[in-house]
């Protein structure tokens, strides 16, 4: 027996994914989310997706900016989520960091609205409240294999050093969370890692992210969200630890609780998720929403640590690609045509 | 044509879901709604897991059809044991059989980074990718889900569960589990084989610990489907057999129910968390599509009663189930089983892309592993100071005069009880007796009975507790009285302790040391189970050491390194010791003491495979171990005075064999004599002959070995032995150049 359809997994980016290059690209979509989406900010008195998106500059205080970066990203990944072809099977919905809450919304999980309600109160304790930040760190070789002496390293310093943690394993790359001064340690610490832009850097207007440092804002959520209209996914959703969240076979409240506890104060395992992706649905592509396609390489890091379809390292990724793509990012214009026709 | 059953089955699901009556409204709150302790949600996961299990065996069958399926005994009509899964931990150490799919797959649940369908079809497709078995076989296996894998398909899985079980409680009483530790080991198997000798032995292990107030804290889980491959077991035996069982509670479900399975199985499970007590799991079910792929049940089974049993299927009431509670519209169960369907057959079409193992090093690769300098490095660690003093009361082994082998393995012994607190040492009569011999004198009053203690009379049962004990984390070194007793308990050395580094590719480890009282020459004295001299059954298991002492010097270091590789590698030793040596003080006259020794340090060392040259000469090179090492070097000594002089070696190791050191010495004199003292057949000589014409033709190499016989009482016993003048005839002929 053979599939005619082909199955792919949905994947949403985190907030950093919204950028310059990616400024003006909803203006032409029609997306009854998008709608959704603006006149949703509208009734807040904030500007809308699309105004945001039609700026003529990318200011990065405002566009990055907690209260409007993670509405934008998501309006935007929903605004791609409409465009997927009927033809494709759908098969889970995951998604990264911030994008965990895109995937309730797209999954059924959440209604619409109220997706953007959580997305808008977490967005707002952001605002001008930064607290201590996130850093990157590449730990793969240059085959995009992962180098366990950079991951032993980091695991070191995160040991070593007070108040700094795992926020994210990326694949490939480290985030890792903490105060300013732990960051800074950390910066000094690990030796540079040269490329287009050497590693670690450190992200702007980002807070330590998914780390106990964000306890307060999960005692907030608790207190504002607590009533979130939430019910089981209508497709299967991956967390961020890579536990698989099934329609009519999970507990609300338990995912309530995830959503709001758990991927807060804790490590948003990214590879872990992907690789459960694949080893629980082996789909036929991974479609990655907009905005974007920052996730292209994280994902590839994934893949080659998988030897996922016999990828084993960057060439066999670039050319299986070129060939016949497993990523299919909606930001990239080739692949977006795969995903939409 | 034979008729496929499973695609049968799949159809009736599909039609019985299309003819629900969907007359319960499918709401979100139900959802939360509670039945039998399961919530709503749980209950239509359950079911998830049950469709999962149901379809990794139609694919298993449906690859087969290609040649990409090596594996088709399935889990179908036993779905029902998801329920245990979901009644339990996943930090439960539980030993599976083939048909406990479901169990896996629910327990896979509880464990983000395991994902069970993939691994059990990686598992049928023989993948290299497999987590557990690396493609060499197909177990249920995973480490995350503390599921340690095995074959399980004669129930001689069941003594190392009891043992993983007394451990668990055993480990309590020492101090070294977390105090609040209130694990269970839950050991599925099948209606048939509870009847095999090995899981009765299990059972009553189990009951007798209970019945001494030792807690053994195992839910036996019985999926009794009515029937063995073909033969059926009678109606209603099982329960006949086990509800009246003393010191095994019984508990009985329904596993074509899942609301009463799963509350069934959730009360024996608080049961056994709670008491400590064995406990008996019958789950009545039935088995679908035949025995494995290729069973034709048409052979032994009428078409109505196929069929009869096709319309029990648990998958159509536990559809009917979700349906009625207005958890799911028939469509949504549809969806359900179809969106199964089609993640099984991607991933299935995933592994079938992996490769399988190329090389027969591959294979081998992960049996025994040996690391040489970390044994070194452990073996002469010795234990503390100040615990050898409060152990020894202040009267060190070492300030001792020379001793005779067997209370130079009792300091061993003890030495080693102090080094390592998770060291055990059990078997008949070990405790206050001290052992037959005496080996082990004293060490329950220096090391406490929790630590050194008798078992009951059974072999399998002591090996077991030996791999569950290890698996558990402990050093286990068991004693067999005699070394004609491990015949009968030999398959746990063979096919279950041995075996499991090959099953685990090294993740999971049984290490333990054998001690065994072996081989004869005891005056005549014990006839054949006393005087045992065949050690075949234990020669060719894959993997395992076979340790020889002759001497009480060699025996301590030896056995230190056995302990060190259990420790390091998880190994599995068989430490023969010979009984007729045991208390023997003198080599060529009386009182000359040159059988003693001082208790040697620990900064000497004998590595594994290491023998050594007793003695050296250039006309005959006599290769021997233990009663016929010791009447090797009489001979040889004898020998001088005709000017005739012999190397002598000790092999000290069985396996491995010191190979070059017999080709080296072999070498040098061109003119070979084995002295073996146990068997013809399948005896030591024979790989040693077979090493040296492989390896060094042209020498001459003649052979003095026991008879292939029992060893009969009284005098008649030397008649089948090796003896003095047999060794001295066959060095004389060897000198003379006459053929055997």
């Amino acid at each position: 027996m053979t599939q005619s359809r082909k199955r792919c997994v949905v994947l949403c980016p985190g907030r950093g994914s919204y950028s310059k290059e990616t400024l003006g690209s909803l203006q032409t979509l029609l997306s009854p989310k998008l709608d959704a989406a603006d006149t949703f900010r509208s009734a807040l008195g904030r500007p809308t997706v699309r105004e945001m998106d039609a700026s003529p500059k990318f200011r990065s205080s405002w566009h990055i900016a907690g209260e409007n970066a993670s509405c934008l990203t998501a309006g935007a990944s929903a605004a791609d989520f409409d465009q997927i072809s009927s033809n494709l099977d759908i098969v889970g919905v995951c998604g990264n960091s911030m994008g965990w809450y895109t995937t309730l919304g797209l999954s059924g999980a959440l209604p619409f609205n109220e997706m953007l309600r959580l997305i808008e109160t977490m967005g707002q304790y952001q605002k001008g409240n930064v607290l201590g930040g996130q850093i990157v760190y590449s730990v793969v070789n240059e085959q995009w294999q992962i180098d366990p002496s950079k991951v032993n390293l980091v695991n070191d310093i995160v040991d070593r050093i007070p108040d700094l943690y795992w926020s994210i394993r990326l694949g490939g790359q480290a985030i890792l969370g903490g105060t300013t001064e732990a960051l800074q340690e950390a910066m000094e610490t690990l030796p540079t890692v040269e490329g287009p832009r050497p590693f670690p850097f450190k992200l702007p207007l980002h807070s330590a992210f998914h780390t106990p440092l964000m306890l307060e804002s999960h005692r907030q959520a608790l207190r504002d969200l607590s009533d979130l209209d939430i019910r089981t996914p209508s497709v299967p959703i991956i967390d961020g630890s890579g536990k698989v969240w099934r329609p009519q076979a999970c507990s609300p409240t338990s995912l309530l609780e995830y959503t709001l506890e758990r991927q807060v104060i804790d490590t948003y395992d990214f590879t872990s998720m992907i690789r459960s992706a694949l080893r629980h649905f082996a789909p036929d592509h991974i479609i990655l929403l907009g905005p974007g396609s920052n996730l292209g390489g994280a994902l590839a890091h994934v893949l080659i640590a998988e030897q996922w379809q016999g990828i084993q390292n960057k060439a066999d990724f670039i050319t299986r690609q070129k060939e016949a793509p497993f990523v299919l990012a909606m930001g990239r214009e080739d692949q977006r045509a795969l995903v939409t026709q | 044509m034979a008729v496929n059953r499973a695609s049968i089955v799949d159809s009736n699901f599909i039609q019985h879901v299309r003819a629900l009556s969907n007359d319960t409204p499918v709401t979100e709150e139900q959802r939360s709604r509670e039945w039998s302790g399961l919530q709503g949600w749980e209950i239509v996961d359950l079911f998830h897991t049950m469709v999962q299990s149901r379809h990794l065996d139609i694919r298993a069958r449906e690859l087969k059809k290609t040649d990409r399926s090596f594996y088709t005994s399935g889990s179908s009509g036993h779905e029902g044991n998801a329920c245990v899964a979901k009644a339990m931990r996943h930090t439960d150490p539980a030993f599976l059989h083939y048909r406990s799919g479901a169990f896996y797959l629910q327990r896979s649940k509880q464990v983000p980074s395991v994902s069970g369908v993939f691994d059990v079809l990686k598992g049928i497709v023989a993948s290299t990718q497999e987590p557990i078995a690396g493609g060499r076989h197909k177990v249920f296996g995973s480490v995350p889900l503390n599921i340690p894998p095995q074959t399980s398909t004669i129930a001689s899985h069941l003594p190392k569960a009891v043992g993983a079980a007394f451990t668990i409680a055993r480990k309590n009483r020492l101090n070294l589990n977390s105090p609040d530790d209130d694990s269970i080991v839950v050991c599925t198997f099948g209606d048939a084989s509870s009847n095999h000798s090995t899981a009765c032995g299990s059972f009553n292990a189990a009951a007798l610990s209970d019945y001494q107030n030792l807690p053994c804290p195992v839910l036996f889980v019985c999926e009794d489907n009515g029937i063995g491959i073909s033969v059926r077991t009678p109606h209603r035996w099982i329960e006949q057999r086990f509800a009246p069982n003393p010191g095994l509670k019984y508990f009985s479900a329904n596993g074509l129910d899942l609301l009463e399975c799963y509350r069934v199985a959730k009360e024996a499970v608080e049961y056994v968390r709670k008491t400590r007590r064995p406990t008996f799991l019958h789950i009545k079910l039935v088995r679908l599509l035949g025995h494995a792929g290729s069973d034709v049940e048409r052979l032994y089974r009428s078409q109505a009663e196929i069929e009869s049993l096709e319309a029990t299927d648990p998958l159509l009431k536990a559809a009917s189930l979700v349906n009625q509670l207005g958890l799911m519209t028939s469509e949504d169960i549809e969806r359900l089983y179809e969106s199964t369907r089609q993640d099984v057959l991607a991933l299935a079409n995933e592994a079938v892309r992996h490769e399988q193992i190329k090389t027969a090093e591959e294979v081998v690769s992960v049996l025994a592993p040996l690391s040489p300098e970390a044994i070194r490095k452990e073996a002469t660690t010795p234990p503390h100071s100040e615990d050898r003093e409060l152990f020894y009361k202040g009267r060190l082994p070492e300030n001792e005069r020379p001793r005779h082998l067997a209370m130079i393995l009792n300091r061993a012994l003890g030495d080693l009880l102090c080094k390592h607190p998770e060291m055990l040492i059990f078997g008949e009569d070990v405790g206050q007796k001290g052992g037959v011999y005496h080996v082990t004198a004293d060490l329950q009053s220096k090391a406490g009975i929790g630590r050194v203690f008798n078992t009951p009379l059974d072999e399998s049962a002591i090996l077991g507790l030996a791999i569950g004990a290890g698996q558990m984390g402990m050093l286990p070194v068991p004693e067999i009285q005699y070394l004609a007793y491990l015949h009968n308990a030999i398959d746990q050395l063979r096919g279950e302790a041995c075996s499991l580094q090959f099953f685990s590719q090294g993740q999971y480890k049984n290490p333990m040391v054998v001690r065994i009282a072996a081989y004869a020459y005891q005056k005549g004295f014990g006839g054949h189970f006393h005087n045992a001299n065949s050690i075949a059954a234990v020669r060719d298991i894959p993997g395992i050491i076979i340790a020889s002492p002759s001497n009480g010097h060699d025996a301590t270091l030896m056995l230190r390194t056995c302990i060190a590789a259990a420790k390091i590698n998880g190994l599995v030793s068989v430490f023969l010791e010979p009984i007729a040596l045991y208390m023997t003080k003198d080599l060529h006259e009386e009182k000359d003491g040159l059988w003693l020794s001082k208790y040697p340090s620990f900064n000497e060392h004998i590595p594994v495979g290491e023998g050594i040259i007793c003695t050296e000469g250039s006309d005959v090179t006599i290769l021997s171990y233990a009663n016929g090492l010791w009447m090797s070097l009489r001979v040889a000594e004898r020998l001088k005075a005709q000017n005739i002089h012999c190397t002598v070696v000790d092999l000290r190791w069985l396996n491995p064999l010191p190979e070059e050191l017999i080709l080296e010495t072999s070498l040098r004199t061109g003119k070979v004599l084995v002295v073996d003292e146990c068997r013809k057949t399948g005896g030591m000589a024979e790989p040693i002959m077979a090493l040296l014409a492989e390896r060094a033709p042209g020498i001459i190499v003649h052979r003095v070995t026991g008879w292939d016989s029992y060893i009969p009482l009284g005098d008649a016993a030397n008649l089948v032995l090796v003896q003095e003048p047999d060794i001295e005839q066959s060095i004389l002929e060897l000198v003379k150049g006459e053929q055997p």
